[in-house]
């Protein structure tokens, strides 16, 4: 168990990291990712409350829809990366990263529910197949989709959404039956995982994290996410500070680089190309699927077409290798 | 918690084999799985030098790298190969197929400061 945003988390289970991450990319895996925070959001005002404060737009889905989104700084700062489960009509649950869920009420108001709720999120391959022998709604709820699904007579909330690149569902449980719903899944066969191997999955996947990839200093197009700006929608909150920074151009941006070798580049580590520093890694490891190092990094505009090799200085040994197009690991699913 | 009773061990969870001037040297039990799942072992060059306490090799697991010291003076007579392609070895095997490198040793007597099996488990027990 490590502190992790306040909470006490697993890093692995019985069998370790690498283990769980094979296992969601073969079969089916259950996160506890209770930490993540969730804001409830309700009435006639909250769809234009939300539409304000976050840069994507609401109207591009619809009710019992999810949708990634960002909340800004005021200085175009990605604040947090957020997932809003889109309920009803008049209700949110808006999702942000575990140590962000204060600021993101600061700035959207909305209520903490964080503590009357579990999450699990079931993730691979075989997530709703193993689901539905025990749940057929659950299993069933598509792709960014949210429902209401009764289950052990329980009102829960099931959506498909995840971290992994993988399929799956993350299941929302009051807390009087989120122990049953694990242990029932345990009983399905899906096997848990814990942080260490969500992390290896969603870097695979070449899903950013906030305080890495995203964070003071990095707006959402700095980090290769410009699709989550709605520009067509009226004004946001940081969107003043964006669009300059969009019209004066970039001068760095995020990139995938792959490693030759077994060695994990880390975080922090200097991208090197021809002796000079050329930018700086925000995350990496070893790949379990590619069998060797992955990183993402910030690097400078002339060095970030897919191909260009760089290397990646790990204490002193420098690591070859090259940019690449993310995902790393090409996503099974839509 | 496996900790032989054959073997001499150090306070930063190394165990070491010493079988007349050879000392193999691994890492424990206990410290595989505080590092989690190895994924990368930096071994040291054969017939490299070293004194004691210096950096020997580096384990890298998913979530942290690891110098390993050795605790005696030496000259690297072997290493174990198979680490660089299967470093798992290190967490399902630490004793026996995880182990690491041997070092020709000029005094057999040096490893008897180490700790005996009893004052390890104490160590990593309390």
């Amino acid at each position: 168990m490590v502190p992790f945003g306040g909470w006490d988390m697993p890093l692995s289970y019985g069998n370790g990291t690498v283990s769980e991450h094979l296992n969601c990319r073969s079969d089916a895996v259950v996160f506890d990712v209770s930490h993540l925070g969730t804001v409830r959001v309700e009435g006639g005002q909250a769809k234009e409350l939300l539409q304000q404060a976050l840069t994507n737009d609401l109207d591009k889905i619809a009710p019992g829809r999810a949708q990634y989104t960002h909340l800004l700084d005021t200085d175009a700062s990605v604040l947090d990366d957020i997932i809003v489960w889109w309920i009803d009509e008049q209700t949110f649950d808006v999702m942000p990263n575990a140590s962000n869920t204060s600021r993101v009420i600061e700035a959207i108001s909305g209520q903490d529910t964080t503590e009357s709720r579990a999450i699990l999120a079931v993730q691979g391959p075989r997530a709703r197949e193993r689901v539905r022998t025990f749940s057929d709604k659950a299993a069933d709820v598509p792709r960014f989709e949210v429902q209401r699904v009764e289950m052990f007579g329980t009102q829960c909330v099931v959506a498909g959404t995840g971290y992994t690149g993988e399929d799956g569902i993350e299941i929302a449980a009051p807390l009087n039956v989120a122990e049953r719903i694990f242990d029932a899944l345990l009983g399905a066969g899906i096997t848990p995982a814990g942080l260490g191997a969500r992390d290896t999955l969603r870097l695979e996947a070449g899903l950013p994290l906030h305080g890495h990839e995203l964070g003071p200093g990095i707006t959402p197009l700095h980090a290769g996410l410009g699709w989550v700006v709605a520009w067509n929608k009226g004004d946001f909150r940081g969107r003043e500070a964006l669009a300059k920074i969009r019209d004066a151009g970039l001068d760095r941006k995020l990139v995938g680089i792959s490693t030759s070798g077994r060695r994990p580049p880390r975080e922090g580590c200097s991208v090197v190309s021809h002796g000079n520093q050329i930018g700086t890694t925000t995350s990496g490891n070893f790949s379990p699927i590619l069998n060797h190092g992955i990183a993402f990094a910030f690097v400078d505009l002339a060095h970030v077409e897919p191909g260009t090799e760089v290397s990646v200085d790990v204490r002193g040994t420098e690591l070859p290798g090259h940019v690449v197009k993310t995902p790393f690991v090409k996503k099974r699913i839509g | 918690m496996n900790i032989p009773s054959d073997l001499r061990y150090t306070k930063d969870h190394e165990w070491v084999k010493v079988s007349g001037r050879t000392a193999r040297i691994g890492i424990t039990d206990y410290a595989q799985d505080a590092l989690g799942d190895v994924v990368f072992v930096e071994l040291p060059q054969i017939n490299a030098s070293f004194s004691p306490g210096e950096s020997i090799s580096e384990v890298e697991s998913t979530k942290s790298v690891s110098e390993i010291y050795t605790p005696l003076a030496g000259t690297v007579s072997a290493v174990n190969t198979a680490l660089e392609e299967t470093p798992e070895l290190i967490n399902s095997d630490p004793y026996g197929d995880g182990w690491l490198c041997e070092l020709e040793i000029g005094d057999a007597s040096s490893a008897d400061s180490l700790l005996d099996a009893a004052a390890y488990r104490a160590l990593v027990e309390n």
